[in-house]
């Protein structure tokens, strides 16, 4: 606005301004179609259009340019050309001005100290406006009511008051709204370009050029990248690391059937038997009376709900009556059955054995029977075998004791006793060489032939002394006769204990570790354990009574102990203090053979219920373990005295060697490796293995059996 | 080669031998039929000889019963060439003779012309001719009688050694008719029954070997006073009195090797101043007769020895094992390891090796049966003959001019047994 004032002011005639009214005459035949199209633009082009229109009405009429007028000057004398006065009227662009001062945007100091604050449109002085004091402006607001919405007008110079509509466009700024009244924030959407797109709009502009080349701002942006990659500016894809991932993790390991049980299977029904075969074989079909006793009884009695029948062919079964009935109780049977899990053990068989070493690395034991000796007609019952490995005497139930060689199985030497041959038993000691024969209340102590002088001389002396030790201050049932030097040959014994009467066939020999002592169990009614001294040939009953029958005796190998077994129980005394240790339970009925570890901290019991108890003497009374392995009772056990082994013999006819190796540390238990079966006895009357014992320095075994044969088991 | 395999599958066969017989290197396609006696037949047209050989035939260390197929079906060889050796065959054992005996016959030997000497448990030693006549019959010991052995012969007298139980052992002197037999002396030593006896090749010692764990060694001379003083010994004295006039003159040993820790079940003289012993202890031990020391132990664990022997040419000793083997072992290797071999299928108790052949001998078992071996074919037998049916314990072999005489049980028999002629 300014600059068009000014234009008006320097320039009067200006070339856009005589244009203007062509333009409009121009533009007037379709005015009205210009008007509805361009309704862009704003307001003033309203305003133009309303001043052409009124300028189309008198156009021809009318004069627009105010017309100069040559008069002249009264101070020069010259012509001039004088203007009328402007009357700003809705012709002119300042009409509705009235501000007369037209300095425009100037400083206002500029007129400080001049009269006037500017000029008019006509160039005429604006004179300064009088301005009161400070005074009378205190007494115009006091006064004036609309003096405080009066404000001071710089152009003018003095205070104008505002108009309504600038008071209003004060109070909506101050009240942060739009400062136009006019102005409709909730106006209708006008729906410029619809909201509503198409999906396929149609065009019909034709296919613009780039959509089918290469785009060239594309390629130069790849080669930048390319560049960029090939310098090494840009590693290309780093290899994602694991952990920058999120950790994937499988929610499903953890079994969900550890805490939820799984669906149980529903309970299987039963097959069908033989007898539901619609031809079952004839013993399947029931009698008239069994028929009449099936239909006499209640259902519920009835051992089975169907009567097995017979039809020649599958085409003459007739429908099956019960099939509703029995779905019925199908259907009452899956949803009624109580549904017991049953936890179906998934354990592999072999991990239950337990894991022993391999017989092949446990070698040497007895595998093969290596030669036989044979008693005749009659039972091999005892049997022992000489310290040094070398000669075997046995006796038979004929009274036949033979002495032979265990390695050849030629009988060297035969003595002939009357009745049969309870026990056999060498001396233990190796600087005499002497046995002990137990037939039917009496002791025989034979010396075998062919021995070394010296240890010839020993024996005799030992068994046959020159002076009698002096007779026990208690006199003693039992009898010690030695046969005079005259009379014997080496055919009789030397020696005889006679022991008391009605004592029976002495059951069982043992033996003191050191051979003076020899302790004989007698199987009759007046027998019971009796101990003899052989120096001293002194004998005499530890026991004055003793609870239960007593079936075998054992020395301890190191310590003064003795072990009775009885029918069920095996009891160790201590003979230097005369008191019960131990009793040792085996939980077998009736027990018929013993034997001791060398170690003397292990005992086997085996018993005519085929139980074979192994004690830690150690542990506890109870067996540390219980082997049942023969199908028949238990004959006779020994460990062998130098190789971990022992060996079992039965009334089965077999043999079974263990490995049983004893740790000397507390700690470990004791290892049982069941080694071989022996077989090669002959059962007799019932009767097996009747005793077994080991050559003392081979992995040999020599087993004497109810056959009449012994065996010699090689390694 | 193709024509040779026009029925039935074949063999890929390499022939080899030691015998005089050898054929080309050369590989043969065989019918997996074949037997031994076409695989003979093969070899001796093969060779062209004019008077046909029987061969046996050994692969690998078997002697081959079956037909080749059969082999190789057997031991799972069914692609690779066999190698197969030939040795020339030996007639089956045939049985020549029997003398029973009342008891147990302990040893047996014919190793002088024309007698068989036996010894046996009622301590009695016999002599039989070649007629199965009891030519001589003497009672030598109280005791069982577990070895005897010839020291030395000249026409008609003949030295024997013999051992027994009652723990001496005695010189005798016996003549071939039975006229003058008698015991020259006693050798007094062992404190423990005696198991074998054995004299060197010239007769001038006699080693003696005990359950005592120690080995006696003799010299033969007759001395003419007792060396060991007389055992104070009761029952016998008046007896022995009585006997005085020709009471066989006590010895004592002239040295005693100590080295074993068990019984000795065997002592044998090898070369000149060598002997061999085994025992219950599970070595073989060799020892040095001058030095009377322990030259070398093999050790085996926990296999006790029965018996030895020697190979002829003394380069082998083979021991019988109570665990049914006999071991080998090869006395030339600078330390002599054995092998165990021959497997038995029950207690060896006796060996006896062929007086001429290195590779073949003879062992008898208390099953009853005589095996005969080719230490090639240690696998399998090459045959088997049973005395006395098989039922009685075989206690002792000898092996002298195609004769194997057998003591046990039983008595003695007589087989024939013939040998294979050493190349070597």
């Amino acid at each position: 606005m300014h600059s068009d004032e000014e234009g008006d002011d320097e320039a009067e005639s200006d070339g856009d301004v005589e244009e203007f009214p062509e333009i409009d005459v121009g533009s007037d035949s379709d005015g009205d179609s210009e008007f509805n199209s361009d309704n862009v633009e704003g307001d003033l082009d309203e305003e133009e259009v309303d001043e052409e229109e009124e300028s189309d009405s008198d156009a021809e009429s009318l004069h627009v340019f105010p017309r100069a007028k040559t008069v002249t000057s009264d101070i020069t004398g010259q012509p001039k050309r004088v203007y009328p006065e402007i009357e700003p009227d809705y012709d002119s662009d300042s009409s509705t001005e009235e501000a007369p001062n037209r300095v425009g945007n100037v400083p206002m100091h500029w007129y400080d100290d001049l009269p006037h604050i500017g000029y008019d449109m006509d160039g005429k002085r604006v004179l300064r406006p009088a301005r009161g004091d400070e005074l009378d402006k205190f007494l115009a607001t006091v006064e004036d009511p609309s003096a405080w919405t009066s404000a001071f007008d710089k152009n003018a110079q003095t205070d104008k008051p505002l108009s309504a509509e600038e008071l209003d466009i004060i109070k909506r700024l101050y009240d942060h709204e739009n400062p136009d009244g006019n102005y409709d924030p909730y106006e209708p959407t006008v729906e410029w370009f619809t909201s509503q797109v198409e999906v396929m709009p149609l065009s019909a502009a034709p296919e613009p050029k780039r959509r089918w080349i290469p785009s060239k701002w594309e390629k130069k942006k790849v080669m930048k990248i390319l560049r960029a990659i090939r310098a090494g500016r840009i590693v290309p894809n780093k290899p994602k690391t694991s952990s920058k991932r999120t950790q994937l993790y499988d929610i499903w390991k953890s079994d969900a059937s550890t805490t939820l049980a799984p669906a149980l299977p529903a309970p299987k029904p039963k097959l069908p038997t033989n007898a539901e075969s619609y031809n079952p074989p004839e013993e399947y079909l029931p009698t008239d009376q069994e028929r009449k006793e099936w239909e006499d009884k209640d259902a519920e009695d009835r051992e089975r709900d169907y009567l097995p029948q017979k039809y020649s062919s599958l085409r003459l079964v007739p429908g099956y009556d019960r099939f509703i009935k029995e779905r019925f109780s199908r259907q009452l049977d899956l949803y009624l059955a109580p549904r017991i899990q049953r936890a179906k053990l998934n354990i592999d068989p072999k991990s239950l054995i337990p894991k022993l070493p391999s017989p092949n690395s446990l070698r040497p034991f007895p595998t093969y029977k290596s030669l036989t000796f044979s008693h005749p007609s009659s039972y091999a019952r005892c049997l022992s075998v000489h310290p040094s490995g070398t000669w075997v005497v046995s006796g038979d139930d004929n009274g036949i004791v033979s002495l032979w060689e265990i390695n050849v199985g030629r009988e060297v030497k035969r003595w002939k006793f009357s009745g049969k041959i309870g026990a056999v038993e060498w001396c233990p000691r190796t600087d005499v060489c002497y046995f002990v024969v137990g037939i039917e209340e009496t002791l025989h102590f034979v010396i075998p032939p062919n021995l070394p002088a010296a240890v010839y001389e020993l024996t005799y002396k030992l068994l046959a002394p020159a002076t009698l030790p002096p007779a026990p201050e208690t006199p003693s049932p039992i009898k010690w006769t030695t046969a005079s030097s005259s009379k014997w040959t080496i055919d009789t014994p030397l020696l005889s204990i006679q022991l008391s009467s009605g004592s029976g066939l002495p059951r069982q020999i043992a033996w003191h570790r050191k051979g003076d002592y020899l302790s004989t169990v007698s199987s009759g009614a007046q027998g019971g354990v009796w101990i003899h001294q052989i120096t001293r040939r002194h004998s005499q009953a530890p026991f004055k009574k003793i609870r239960g029958d007593i079936q075998l005796v054992r020395f301890h190998p190191t310590k003064p102990h003795f072990f009775v077994a009885t029918q069920q129980y095996v009891r160790i005394y201590n003979l230097a203090e005369q008191t019960l240790l131990k009793t040792l339970m085996p939980g077998i009925k009736w027990i018929s053979s013993m034997d001791i570890h060398a170690s003397g901290d292990h005992v086997i019991v085996g018993g005519y219920d085929r139980k074979l108890c192994w004690f830690d003497l150690d542990l506890s009374s109870k067996p540390y373990k219980v082997l049942r392995y023969h199908s028949r009772a238990i004959r006779s056990l020994q460990f062998h005295p130098t190789y971990p082994l022992f060996a079992s013999s039965s009334d089965d006819g077999t043999i079974q060697i263990f490995h049983s190796r004893v740790f000397s540390d507390l700690m470990t238990d004791p290892l049982i490796v069941p080694l071989k079966i022996l077989r090669g006895h002959e059962n007799k009357e019932g009767l097996g293995v009747l005793q077994v014992k080991w050559c003392p320095n081979q992995p040999w075994l020599v087993s004497g059996g109810a056959d009449g044969a012994v065996n010699v088991w090689c390694s | 080669m193709a024509s040779t395999s026009s029925a039935g599958p074949s063999v890929a066969v390499v022939f080899t031998t030691k015998t005089p017989y050898p054929l080309p290197t050369q590989k043969f396609m065989i019918p997996a039929s074949w037997k031994r006696f076409h695989l003979s037949q093969l070899v001796n047209k093969a060779l062209g000889l004019s008077t046909p050989i029987p061969f046996d035939f050994l692969v690998k260390e078997q002697v081959l019963a079956a037909s080749l197929g059969e082999w190789c079906a057997e031991n799972d060889a069914h692609e690779e060439t066999l190698e197969i050796e030939y040795i020339e065959s030996i007639l089956p054992p045939q049985k020549m003779a029997e003398i029973p005996h009342e008891e147990w016959v302990s040893s047996v030997s014919c190793k002088l012309q024309g007698l068989f000497l036996t010894a046996s448990y009622d301590g009695t030693v016999r002599a039989f001719d070649y007629s199965q006549n009891e030519t001589i019959k003497i009672g030598l010991h109280a005791a069982p009688i577990t070895s005897l052995c010839v020291v030395s012969s000249n026409e008609d007298n003949h030295l024997i050694a013999t051992a027994s139980h009652d723990l001496t052992a005695q010189l005798s002197h016996i003549s071939t008719d039975g006229s003058s037999s008698k015991s020259l002396a006693t050798l007094h030593l062992h404190s423990e029954p005696l198991s074998s006896v054995c004299a060197n090749v010239t007769g001038s010692h006699v080693l003696t070997s005990s359950w005592d764990s120690i080995i006696g060694i003799w010299d033969t001379k007759i001395p003419s006073v007792d060396e060991v003083a007389d055992e104070p010994l009761g029952q016998d004295r008046k007896k022995r009195r009585k006997m005085e006039t020709d009471k066989p003159k006590r010895k004592g040993p002239v040295g005693v090797l100590k080295s074993h820790t068990g019984r000795v079940s065997r002592v044998l003289f090898g070369s000149a101043k060598q002997a061999y012993s085994c025992g219950f202890d599970s070595t073989v031990r060799l020892w040095d007769l001058d030095n009377e020391v322990c030259t070398n132990t093999i050790t085996v664990s926990e296999r006790p020895f029965v018996d030895l022997a020697l190979t002829c040419d003394g380069a082998l000793a083979l021991a019988a094992s109570t665990d049914r083997s006999v071991f080998m072992y090869d006395l030339r290797a600078a330390a002599a390891t054995g092998t165990p071999s021959l497997m038995h299928a029950s207690t060896p108790s006796c060996i006896a090796t062929s007086p001429s052949s290195t590779t073949q001998l003879v062992t008898g078992a208390y099953d009853g049966m005589v095996r005969m071996w080719d230490i090639r074919s240690t696998k399998t037998a090459m045959s088997t003959f049973k005395p006395w049916d098989g039922r009685k314990k075989i206690l002792s072999l000898d092996w002298q001019r195609g004769l194997v005489c057998i003591g046990g049980e039983g008595g003695v028999e007589i087989w024939k047994a013939a040998e294979e002629s050493t190349s070597v």
